[in-house]
């Protein structure tokens, strides 16, 4: 379970972002060098179609890109409408603001703080990662995807 | 008397837009140019100048039973013909798309002879006979119905009409079947409905101005358009449903 100490906030904007904006905004808050976890949410972009006759076909979308977060490249499988992050302490919130405030520009944009992050394992979760799962990885990514969470490198 | 529709109530904009729609005796605005050829690449059901399938021989063919009501009713010109059901769907944002999934049911019932509307909660479809459904869909989507970034074409995969626009202003599409080209301000559909990629694209128009998007829609909404709860008429008129029906059940005598 993850300790309730560490305090979440979240990022909401008006609009749903491109990747570059993504891309540009991450880079800012990890900059922070304050920021423990990160989940990027929104609605999915299937790699492929998923029903109707074109079943299996590559999805081409213009929203499904890698991009590049510290020295990791990550590719965007969400078409991202909420940044949560979870942080080391409260004092670096002033600094992510200020990110958002330069990565954003003329988007509206606010930052709440709250609890958003799973904080107890589910079944699937115990069907996945078992009874000793590493409690920093809980609710990270979908327990039924093949991908694990990623880990952000160079950032530090 | 003769009885006169009223359509329905209210006093905001967003009323006297679904007044307006629903009327068939009030021409809709025509917008955009769109061809033949382009609908039926969008619907995607057959090749543009291939010939109609048939689902049964052509009326005239049939040995018809003495039925006064088929006598009296003149079929559609797709089914003297003998086509099969199609249909085209649409996916209409909240962020004042000019139509919604209600709305659009009844705008087509009133207006069409011989189609099947049906409204599900985030879509709606229409299912006709193939070439009556292609001149019924050349309407829908060259009048003030469409508007290229809020109302989207999807035979499957619909979800996007309740969130939020994406930066470019298009509606959230999980198969991006449309695309905005940024430098000629105007929406090309890639995929048809089905998501099936196209050989050419498929040019739908500007998007509107939030200005117009705003005086044209038919959907309340009390951040970006106009809230239910400032049209008092319609208010009272809801109300007045649901108390009926609450008391009553569906025997609303007061």
């Amino acid at each position: 379970m993850t300790d309730a100490i560490y305090p979440q906030v979240r990022i909401v904007t008006v609009r749903l972002l491109n990747p570059e904006t993504v891309e540009r905004v991450m880079n800012l808050i990890l900059a922070t060098e304050g920021v423990r976890r990160v989940i990027l949410n929104g609605p999915r972009l299937p790699p492929t179609i998923t029903t109707g006759p074109a079943k299996g076909q590559p999805n081409i979308h213009e929203m499904r890109k890698t991009v590049k977060m510290g020295e990791q490249e990550v590719e965007m499988q969400v078409h991202v409408g909420t940044i949560l992050l979870e942080l080391e302490n409260r004092d670096v919130i002033p600094a992510i603001k200020a990110a958002c405030a330069a990565g954003f520009g003329e988007m509206q944009w606010y930052l709440q703080e709250g609890r958003y992050m799973k904080t107890d394992p589910s079944l699937v979760d115990y069907a996945k990662y078992g009874p000793y799962a590493d409690k920093a990885i809980i609710g990270m990514a979908d327990p039924s995807s093949k991908k694990g969470p990623t880990i952000i490198q160079g950032i530090k | 008397m003769a009885y006169k529709p009223q359509y329905g109530p209210g006093s905001s904009i967003v009323a006297e837009n679904r007044r307006k729609q629903m009327d068939p005796s009030k021409k809709l605005e025509k917008l955009r140019d769109i061809s033949d050829e382009d609908v039926v690449l969008l619907m995607g059901h057959r090749a543009p100048g291939a010939a109609y399938p048939t689902a049964h021989p052509p009326l005239a063919e049939q040995q018809e039973p003495d039925c006064p009501v088929r006598k009296m009713v003149v079929p559609l010109d797709g089914a003297k013909a003998g086509d099969r059901i199609r249909f085209i769907q649409f996916a209409d944002s909240y962020y004042n798309a000019p139509c919604q999934p209600y709305q659009r049911s009844y705008v087509e019932a009133y207006r069409y002879r011989g189609c099947d509307p049906g409204t599900l909660s985030g879509r709606q479809i229409i299912e006709c006979r193939e070439r009556d459904l292609e001149k019924i869909a050349k309407e829908l989507i060259g009048t003030e119905l469409f508007d290229p970034a809020r109302t989207g074409i999807r035979g499957s995969t619909v979800h996007g009409h309740s969130l939020r626009l994406a930066e470019d202003g298009m509606m959230f599409d999980m198969m991006q079947r449309c695309i905005l080209d940024k430098k000629a301000n105007m929406v090309k559909y890639v995929k048809n409905q089905n998501s099936e990629p196209l050989d050419k694209e498929v040019k739908v128009g500007k998007p509107l101005d939030e200005k117009w998007l705003k005086a044209h829609t038919t959907i309340f909404h009390s951040l970006v358009g106009t809230s239910f709860r400032s049209d008092a008429e319609y208010v009272e008129y809801v109300q007045r449903v649901h108390s009926l029906r609450t008391k009553y059940g569906y025997v609303p005598e007061e």
